[in-house]
């Protein structure tokens, strides 16, 4: 299917430049994702330094999005890319916005945790902080495969993925308040482990967000705000059910 | 070849039969232009039909058996279905010997990925894609570096050093550690091997954790040894004749404990591979420091020389930097005889600054040189035991210059002694003012 496509556009430097940046946002998420992995690790093992290297890290994700956006910005200008690649270029621009946002909880992550390094521990070693960081930086790793696969059904997975992580961010914030007022000592260590799962809860909406681009890409459908059961009848409806082979660029 | 032939000149004849009939013809009718040409014509219809079937045979049925054309044409046939035979069977067996390849690296235990100019994926085997999260056909054709996202993983192939393997936690379960390895092979295409060195990552873990806990708990008890064996030692109602063996244990219990203070020295290098503290260092004063410990010595080379070419400083971390210096300065020291000389040098160049350690002490032979780095490696055992060096000064050398990308070179001479120089790389180096000084 690749190889077939490439003959697709007249200019061949077209194909290489959306390429090149289609690999430089895939390689920023990779980043993003290192960095969050790093600010899980940090809190649950206490690890001030790491942490600290997570919230000072933060700038090179930033410096990536600018220059991914100039990039989509020349990619515009010079190329006037229409249909299929004008919607790469559009969902690739909304992507590193997300991602970048990714990045900042990240760094909120990284740095709470330092500063909960300090403090003592719970007995239960922030083991449900440590899950849901699992499966929020697992559904970041997965919109971000769907997005090089142009994987429609991962991407739908990915969003259905965000009901687990609401409701378990509802829990562990009923379990905080439960520790707030049976000890009013805790409360400080509560309110930043409340802004952490927070912030992960966040995460898993940015990551949602970014498997709805990969089905804006390959469809042109927005299906934001939209349920995601109507998504899904819609999709089979309008196309017999996600194609074995997507139209794209690529 | 004789059949080919003799088939042609069947043709031949048959056209020169041909032609003599419509002549004879052509002479009984009184037109003999016109019967040859009639008789021509038919011919030429008769050829044309054949060359019909031969082509539609050829395009369309070529795998079924041959139409029988007879005379040239015949022969045409056969060439072509022998021919057809041929390719069929070299094809077969090409495609039998790609089949036996493909299966015997998808049962190959560690993961192989074929890799174009583009470094897209051409081919994965079961291996890697387990271990490696790829899918099925789905991946073909997408870049690696798409998907194995980790960021040392980009600047792997980015710097393109692949003699070392590159090793990374693995996505698809956190626990494993992954080892992966790109051999660039034909014209731009590449291999990429993946092997799970998990086992490896743990028992190498376990085993400085082991050294750097044993050396821990014997540290204590050592201490207790060697403070009796002091106030023994002191005891003036001690025995004369246990004096010499006291002090044989006081000086093999200080020994012990340099050995475990280098070990503990050493797995706390390991346990990361960058400086953590970095800050500007004095190197003039370092060596300043060097000299009068050298010299703080009971027995010490009659000279020891500072030459600083440079007045740079230095960037890391100066306990670091201090114990690697050190150890080089007390090894001269150590191997040079009282009436020999010591030169310590700190320069800088445009490949970045130098210190370097020079001696005129006994050498080292060349065979030993690579190898000095080596914990307890000793080139001459006797001698140097006698010195009660811990055998880790070395190692502790290359592990500090490792984490400060500096490099250790060491040349020797038997006999005329040895120079150690420690190569810093040029963003390690620190230059505030100029002033050029020599201390002697």
């Amino acid at each position: 299917m690749e190889t077939a496509d490439l003959t697709h556009h007249i200019s061949r430097r077209f194909n290489e430049d959306l390429e090149r940046v289609r690999s430089k946002v895939l390689a920023m998420g990779g980043f993003v994702e290192q960095q969050l992995q790093k600010a899980i690790t940090a809190l649950v093992e206490g690890d001030s330094t790491l942490g600290e290297a997570v919230a000072m890290d933060d700038y090179q994700v930033n410096n990536m999005e600018v220059s991914i956006d100039e990039e989509c910005s020349r990619i515009l200008a010079t190329r006037a890319p229409a249909a299929g690649d004008l919607r790469v270029i559009v969902a690739i621009i909304k992507t590193i916005t997300d991602l970048e946002r990714i990045g900042d909880e990240g760094e909120k992550v990284g740095y709470i945790a330092s500063r909960l390094a300090t403090m003592e521990r719970p007995a239960d070693k922030y083991r449900e902080i440590k899950h849901l960081g699992r499966v929020v930086s697992d559904m970041v790793h997965d919109s971000l495969d769907a997005f090089a696969r142009m994987d429609v059904e991962a991407a739908l997975r990915v969003a259905r993925q965000d009901r687990l992580v609401d409701e378990e961010y509802e829990s562990i914030q009923r379990q905080c308040i439960t520790f707030m007022m049976e000890d009013p000592r805790t409360i400080r260590r509560a309110l930043d482990v409340m802004w952490v799962v927070r912030a992960l809860e966040r995460i898993g909406d940015h990551a949602k967000n970014i498997g709805e681009y990969v089905i804006y890409m390959v469809y042109g459908k927005d299906i934001r705000h939209t349920s995601l059961d109507d998504v899904e009848r819609e999709l089979r409806e309008s196309f017999g059910g996600p194609p074995p082979s997507a139209p794209t660029a690529f | 070849m004789a059949l080919a032939t003799h088939a042609w000149w069947l043709a031949i004849l048959r056209l020169l039969g041909t032609v003599v009939t419509g002549v004879v013809l052509g002479w009984l009718f009184g037109h003999v232009w016109a019967g040859l040409a009639a008789v021509l014509a038919l011919h030429l219809l008769w050829q044309l039909a054949t060359l019909f079937r031969l082509d539609w045979w050829v395009r369309h049925r070529s795998y079924a058996a041959p139409p029988n054309l007879g005379g040239s044409w015949g022969e045409i046939v056969a060439q072509v279905m022998r021919l057809h035979r041929r390719k069929r069977f070299h094809k077969q067996r090409y495609i039998q010997l790609v089949r036996q390849i493909q299966r015997s690296t998808a049962a190959l235990p560690d993961g192989v990925v074929i890799l174009n100019a583009q470094r897209e994926i051409v081919w994965f085997n079961r291996t890697a894609s387990t271990l490696l999260g790829l899918r099925g056909h789905d991946d073909f054709g997408l870049r690696i570096d798409n998907l194995l996202r980790q960021p040392e993983f980009g600047r792997y192939l980015q710097e393109a050093q692949y003699d070392v393997p590159l090793v990374i936690r693995a996505k698809v379960a956190p626990e494993t550690h992954l080892s992966l390895q790109v051999v660039p092979y034909g014209e731009g295409q590449q291999l990429l091997l993946v092997r799970d060195v998990s086992r490896q990552v743990r028992l190498e873990a376990m085993r400085k954790d082991f050294v750097a806990n044993a050396s821990h708990e014997l540290r204590s008890p050592l201490t207790v040894v060697s403070g009796y064996l002091e106030t023994l030692g002191q005891d003036p109602a001690l025995d004369p004749e246990l004096r010499a063996p006291v002090g044989e244990m006081r000086r093999q219990t200080e020994r012990m404990t340099s050995i475990i203070r280098d070990l503990l020295a050493l797995s706390r290098l390991e346990e990361s591979d960058a400086v953590v503290e970095e800050q500007p260092i004095d190197v003039s004063a370092l060596m300043a420091m060097l000299r009068k410990d050298v010299l703080a010595r009971a027995e010490h080379p009659r000279d020891i020389n500072i030459r600083i070419d440079s007045p740079a400083q230095l960037r890391g971390s100066e306990s670091e930097v201090h114990s690697a210096f050190s150890n080089l300065v007390d090894n001269a020291a150590k191997y040079t005889p009282p009436q020999g000389s010591i030169e310590m040098r700190w320069w800088t160049d445009d490949g970045g600054a130098h210190f370097s350690v020079t001696d005129t002490g006994i050498g080292i032979q060349a065979e030993h040189i690579p190898r000095l780095t080596e914990r307890f490696y000793r080139a001459d055992p006797g001698r140097s035991r006698a010195t009660g060096g811990s055998g880790l000064g070395l190692a502790i050398v290359k592990h500090v210059l490792q984490r400060h990308a500096a490099l250790l070179e060491i040349r020797s001479a038997v006999g005329s002694g040895s120079t150690f120089t420690c190569h810093f790389p040029a963003h390690r180096v620190v230059t505030e003012h100029e002033e050029l000084r020599e201390v002697v």
